[in-house]
């Protein structure tokens, strides 16, 4: 009975991790890394539960602080303001992603859309600024070295030392080697995945779903096979261990260092978008349009306030039933928000198209391809972020706009025109605190785990198409191996 | 320059312990087990063996000699599979090598030049991997006996072999051709870089190995070597066999009459 090619397969994958047990470089660095993926595992689960439980007493702080303020004048709590808070998704204590650049809470108050503020990148020192440990770094960046450290030898050792021909003339052939030498690699990739993949299958006690769990796993997996398929190839194709090592390295560093940030210049230079002074110069001209809604005799209200005294077949605003102050305050919101939300928007869409060319450079760089894989399942990409400032904009404008409300309707225009008469007149225009009750609870929940695994599925494509073509080239190889 | 002179039958070699080693194949001793037929290999329209033929018998050890360049490994390598023939053909116990690769392999022992093996294995966990990998099970009293067969020291076995001369990493080779039962051997400059003492020892394991009914081609450029070991000798030039020399009934070749036509590119060896 011959033997099987997977058995023999197995036998020269087991004879690699001896050659690894007996080599000090090779335990070296295995132990290097699974000592780094499990301390970050550790280390970041710890701080992102710490940090979603910092941010719900947060929450919960300031909307107990909203809603405590005792009576007050309607126009005060709309610059009073409120806090809401991003809880992170579970994942995301495995890859924090652009959260760490863009900000976990911002501050609500009327007539402005303030930044998300509190990113962890801002508030470190300067040396914290340049990145975090985090799983999703170490297995991104630091784990194809760990891979090349280890395996750039596979192949060419056998062709230096010939062995090969050795081998190759009893019977094994070339392609039963270089899977051999594969399986050993990827055991070993096991061995690193195993932390996050157990850290992954945790969070699913936190809510998480199980299709995002198993994409976050199976991308990590094919990003690392990508590194497993080349470090084969470029093992199989040099005939010395030296031109082995250098072409890896060169390509560690081309796909790992370089194209993240051609990636990232390319996208800023394609699709252009106004800076900060630039947008903020074009919104100030674009409200002062639209005139000051704390006047009511500003000529921008003059028709407004004509169709009120129309609507209500009065001929002063003395006559009006409601309260003309608060009713130019919410129209001159909605007219603010409208104009604040346009500029919004366009932000967010070209930063949407930053992001989306930057993705195209997943398919020459598996690097941005687990990048933005990653991040999509976990729940800390762009579109996230976005829904958040979406999400959070509409609890401003819901709640500006039910303070507005309470200001037509429960505040009479003759006490708000006389509130800085006196103390008693000052008195008199406020309202029961019983009001603030219109603020909503507030909870951001990132997408449902379909969601974000459909939109994850042209990174995972990358990934695949890198492998097919890189399978392909092994087979090529491994046909002319000696 | 000596005509070469087709041989089909190989001078009769005392037959002592004729054993599996050609039963294996089902070959019988003086049976043809390489043929090398009009074989020409050229890369890049670049020919690097021109006409080759010879063929080798089981039990007889041929030498093929030449100088650097002359096309001697590029023959093992053929042998092998490693290159495919541009013209002619080339056989291994009866097939065709390029039809019959993994047959062809299962019945070869190659030694290249540089023998190293696994230099973080000892001899006996290397003995063991390559045999795993060809699924023959060896009990390590049958390892230790082709150990003691190939006359490797005892307190080398269960060494490393980053410790081992060029000699004894041979001797580890051959162990585990025995141990493989493998009737042809192959062997790329063997005697190159060995001690005096190595060489004759090794040279009298070929013959011995020969005795038992394996087939042994070895190529070489060192004249007085082969003409110590050989029952024929090929004189390979520039791709071209331009000479065949047999052992009389004395077993020994004329190493003068060789050294004379392999001409300013012998050399003498140890």
């Amino acid at each position: 009975m011959s033997i099987n090619n997977f058995s023999k397969v197995v036998i020269v994958a087991k004879d690699e991790w001896r050659y690894w047990l007996r080599s000090k470089l090779a335990m070296t660095v295995l132990a290097i890394g699974l000592v780094l993926t499990v301390a970050s595992v550790i280390v970041t689960a710890i701080t992102m539960m710490e940090l979603s439980h910092t941010r719900h007493e947060l929450q919960a702080t300031s909307d107990k602080s909203f809603v405590d303020q005792p009576d007050r004048h309607p126009h005060r709590m709309v610059h009073y303001g409120h806090y809401a808070f991003r809880t992170p998704s579970p994942l995301s204590t495995l890859d924090p992603g652009i959260d760490a650049y863009t900000g976990n809470s911002i501050f609500l108050e009327g007539h402005r859309q303030n930044s998300a503020m509190f990113a962890d990148s801002r508030q470190g020192t300067a040396l914290t600024k340049l990145g975090s440990l985090t799983p999703a770094f170490i297995v991104q960046t630091l784990a194809p070295l760990l891979l090349i450290l280890i395996g750039y030898s596979g192949i060419s050792r056998e062709r230096e030392s010939q062995t090969l021909s050795y081998l190759l003339s009893q019977g094994t052939s070339g392609a039963t080697l270089i899977a051999g030498k594969g399986l050993a690699l990827l055991s070993v990739v096991a061995l690193i995945l195993t932390p996050l993949t157990i850290s992954a299958l945790f969070t699913l006690g936190s809510g998480e779903g199980l299709l995002a769990v198993a994409s976050f796993v199976l991308g990590y997996a094919l990003y690392l096979i990508v590194w497993v398929l080349l470090i084969l190839l470029a093992s199989s194709v040099f005939s010395k261990n030296s031109g082995s090592f250098t072409a890896l390295a060169f390509v560690w560093i081309l796909l790992c260092i370089v194209m993240p940030r051609v990636a990232s210049t390319t996208a800023s230079t394609a699709v252009s978008s106004a800076g900060k002074i630039e947008t903020d110069f074009a919104v100030k001209a674009e409200l002062r349009k639209l005139g000051d809604g704390h006047n009511t005799n500003d000529p921008a209200f003059k028709q407004f306030k004509q169709s009120l005294l129309n609507k209500y077949n009065v001929s002063s605003i003395d006559e009006l039933p409601v309260n003309f102050r608060g009713l130019v305050a919410s129209e001159s919101e909605a007219k603010l928000t409208s104009v604040l939300n346009k500029f919004a928007e366009q932000r967010m869409q070209a930063e949407l198209k930053q992001t989306q060319v930057s993705r195209y450079f997943g398919w020459v760089s598996p690097m941005v391809a687990i990048r933005s894989l990653s991040m999509i399942v976990v729940g800390t990409s762009i579109e996230t972020h976005h829904r958040f400032l979406r999400e959070t904009e509409q609890l401003r404008f819901d709640f500006v706009q039910g303070l507005n409300k309470v200001h037509v309707e429960k505040l009479s225009y003759q006490d708000d025109m006389n509130r800085n008469a006196d103390t008693a007149a000052t008195q008199k225009a406020r309202v029961s605190a019983q009001n603030w009750q219109i603020l909503q609870d507030f909870t951001f929940n990132v997408d449902s785990s379909k969601a974000r695994a459909q939109r994850s599925i042209p990174a995972f494509l990358q990934l695949l198409l890198w492998i097919a073509v890189l399978l392909g080239g092994i087979k090529f190889v491994g046909r002319r191996l000696l | 320059m000596t005509t070469p002179t087709a041989i089909n039958k190989t001078p009769p070699i005392e037959q002592k312990t004729f054993d599996k080693h050609v039963s294996n194949t089902g070959a019988a001793l003086n049976d043809t087990m390489i043929e090398v037929s009009s074989l020409n290999f050229s890369i890049k329209n670049n020919a690097i063996l021109k006409n080759l033929s010879f063929s080798v018998a089981a039990g007889e050890v041929y030498a093929l000699l030449g100088g650097n360049g002359a096309g001697k490994s590029t023959t093992l390598k053929t042998l092998l599979g490693f290159n495919k023939p541009t013209q002619g053909s080339v056989k291994v116990a009866g097939k065709e090598v390029t039809q019959a690769l993994d047959f062809v392999r299962g019945k070869t022992a190659y030694l290249p030049e540089s023998a190293t093996l696994y230099p973080h294995l000892t001899a006996r966990e290397n003995v063991e991997y390559f045999l795993s990998l060809a699924d023959i099970k060896k009990s390590d009293e049958q390892i230790n006996a082709a150990f003691n067969r190939v006359a490797l020291q005892r307190d080398a076995w269960d060494r490393h072999m980053q410790t081992y001369s060029k000699g004894m990493r041979q001797k580890t080779a051959i162990a585990l051709a025995i141990l493989r039962e493998a009737p042809i051997f192959l062997l790329d400059e063997p005697t190159s870089g060995l001690d005096p003492v190595a060489i004759d020892e090794f040279n009298q394991l070929v013959r011995e190995l020969a005795l038992t009914g394996a087939t042994i081609l070895m190529v070489t450029h060192d004249v007085y070597g082969a003409c110590q070991v050989a029952n024929r000798i090929g004189l390979l030039k520039n791709g071209e066999l331009v000479g065949e020399y047999d052992a009389p009934q004395s077993g020994r070749i004329d190493t003068e009459q060789v050294h004379a036509a392999f001409g300013h590119h012998a050399n003498r060896g140890a």
